[in-house]
């Protein structure tokens, strides 16, 4: 769990949680804290949210501080703002964690700049899947608050929130905590120096948040538990289901190769991709030669090679947000796979995703000796030329 | 080479290998090999790559998907690299592969990264008539036989 920096700030919640954020973020762009805001606003048509820029307080009645769904992953806003250079405006973007450990994880791969960002969480319930809420938003919402007030995702959430390990307490600059302590107030917790300096440059007059936090953290890690028991129930059970080439191909049978589920990862950002290249497209003599061989093929080929191969290029990085579940049409449980291979290959390295600790992408990264079990065949002892550490 | 009786007895399958090799070490190495006539299996391709580290992951797994039994991937030993470091982060993405494979239990034993010299013209034999006779052992990749997709 990261650890907090300075002193936590308490914001009374006696009209509920959204009003005395918006209050405090229309104080932070009032006061010239922070010059611009990204948040969720509900769409005309009122059934999702987008993300908007927003520079005007008098946006923010408008704006849904923790919306519902997540339609939109928000590293792909942060991404979509900051790629070209870090811009001279500081904004402060009202994030889910799991959107923010994206952000921070494409900072890291050159495609965001956090120099001038502001990255700002709060104590994550879980999301609502997209097409539930477009189906029946009014109930979909009234789940959504359900889960908002027990802290725990439930039946109605995405199964990838369901079981989330990272919903509170991830790298951030402002954390606004409520779980176990929603009688009393809400927490705003700085999470980093930048944090810090800018909770005292607005100089909130309130009680010192010093003793909820405590009562904040011990809620946040009773519910961590029963999420991670959640966790490795889906993991024993994904296992079993994606065992072998069969298993894979069980999985992801219905697969109709929209690469939906690479649209909507946010880590996918390659502009030019293997996949629906032209390097990847076969000649007809060379899809007839493997269909004699074979006895016959699928057309079009390489549908289970994208999910291993998209597996093999950013499960490094995955966060387990679970867009590519809700952006599947076909209800493959792509997230599920993702997540558990995902925490696979990343503690080979010792990696956490999204976490802002200064460890390096651990393919941009080596130890000269490591990695023992990697080449196994090799009666490897003799060495052939110089110098080996 | 050792189990010269067990390979008769199984002939019918002869494995696909395909060998990713590093331009200044192994593929040197397989040079050497040849002049100096060591036996090489027969079905083991070569590809020559100009350092381990550009292999990346969808070049090996198309190779698995479009008919390899196995793969082997070569490269200088740790300190050698013709470019400094090369090969440490060929090491590493090999890792992440191998793991996903592991993970996936799509067979990760068919696919095997060694260390090779230039001067290692017996080794360079010996390793590819090892793994080559691991893979026969192991029968076709179901990646490409058992399967239509």
């Amino acid at each position: 769990m990261t650890e907090t920096t300075g002193i936590p700030v308490v914001l009374k919640t006696d009209n509920g949680v959204e009003t005395p954020v918006r209050e405090f973020l229309g104080q932070m762009l009032d006061s010239g804290a922070v010059d611009a805001l990204i948040m969720p606003l509900k769409v005309p048509s009122g059934d999702s949210f987008a993300w908007i820029l927003l520079n005007d307080a008098g946006m923010l009645d408008d704006a849904v501080p923790f919306p519902a769904v997540m339609p939109v992953q928000g590293a792909r806003a942060l991404r979509s703002l900051t790629r070209k250079e870090k811009g001279d405006l500081t904004v402060l973007a009202l994030m889910r964690p799991c959107e923010i450990r994206a952000g921070i994880e494409l900072s890291k791969l050159g495609q965001v700049n956090t120099d001038n960002l502001i990255l700002a969480t709060y104590d994550c319930p879980g999301a609502i899947p997209l097409q539930d809420y477009v189906n029946d938003p009014e109930s979909s919402e009234a789940s959504f608050k359900e889960m908002f007030t027990t802290g725990e995702p439930g039946e109605n959430a995405k199964p990838a929130c369901r079981t989330c390990v990272n919903f509170s307490a991830v790298d951030s600059d402002l954390h606004f905590g409520f779980l176990g302590i929603s009688d009393e107030g809400m927490l705003v917790i700085p999470g980093s120096t930048r944090g810090a300096e800018l909770l005292q440059k607005m100089d909130i007059q309130s009680e010192t948040g010093d003793k909820l936090l405590p009562l904040w953290k011990s809620e946040v890690e009773s519910i961590l538990k029963k999420r991670t028991a959640a966790r490795d129930i889906a993991f024993k059970k994904t296992e079993s289901d994606i065992k072998g080439f069969s298993g894979m191909l069980n999985v992801f049978s219905n697969c109709i190769g929209c690469h939906n589920c690479q649209s909507a990862c946010p880590i996918c950002y390659c502009r030019l991709c293997y996949f629906g290249s032209e390097a990847s497209r076969s000649n007809p003599e060379a899809l007839m030669n493997q269909a004699i061989k074979r006895g016959g093929i699928s057309l079009p080929p390489e549908r289970i090679m994208f999910h291993t191969g998209r597996l093999a290029h950013m499960s490094l990085s995955c966060v387990s947000c679970g867009q590519c579940s809700d952006a599947c049409p076909v209800s493959i449980p792509v997230a599920d796979v993702f997540s558990f291979v995902a925490e696979q290959t990343q503690s080979t390295f010792e990696y956490k995703a999204g976490r802002n600790d200064g460890k390096p992408l651990p393919l941009r990264d080596f130890k000269k000796s490591e990695l023992p079990g990697v080449h196994e065949l090799v009666k490897d002892a003799e060495p052939g030329g110089a110098s080996h550490e | 080479m050792k189990d010269k009786k067990e390979k008769s007895s199984n002939s019918e399958f002869t494995p696909k290998v395909v060998g990713f090799l590093c331009n200044w070490c192994t593929y040197a190495a397989a040079d050497l090999a040849g002049g100096s006539r060591l036996e090489i299996p027969s079905s083991f391709s070569v590809v020559r790559v100009m350092c381990s580290s550009r292999i990346d992951h969808n070049l090996l797994l198309t190779t698995f998907f479009k008919g390899a039994d196995g793969i082997l991937v070569a490269g200088c030993h740790p300190g050698d690299c013709h470019y400094g470091e090369g090969n440490y982060y060929a090491r590493r993405r090999f890792a992440q592969l191998k793991k996903v494979m592991e993970t996936l239990d799509l067979d990760p034993e068919r696919l095997e990264l060694v260390w090779v010299s230039a001067a290692e013209g017996n080794r360079y034999a010996e390793v590819v008539s090892d793994f080559t006779e691991k893979i026969r052992k192991l029968g076709p990749n179901p990646m490409n036989s058992s399967t239509r997709f």
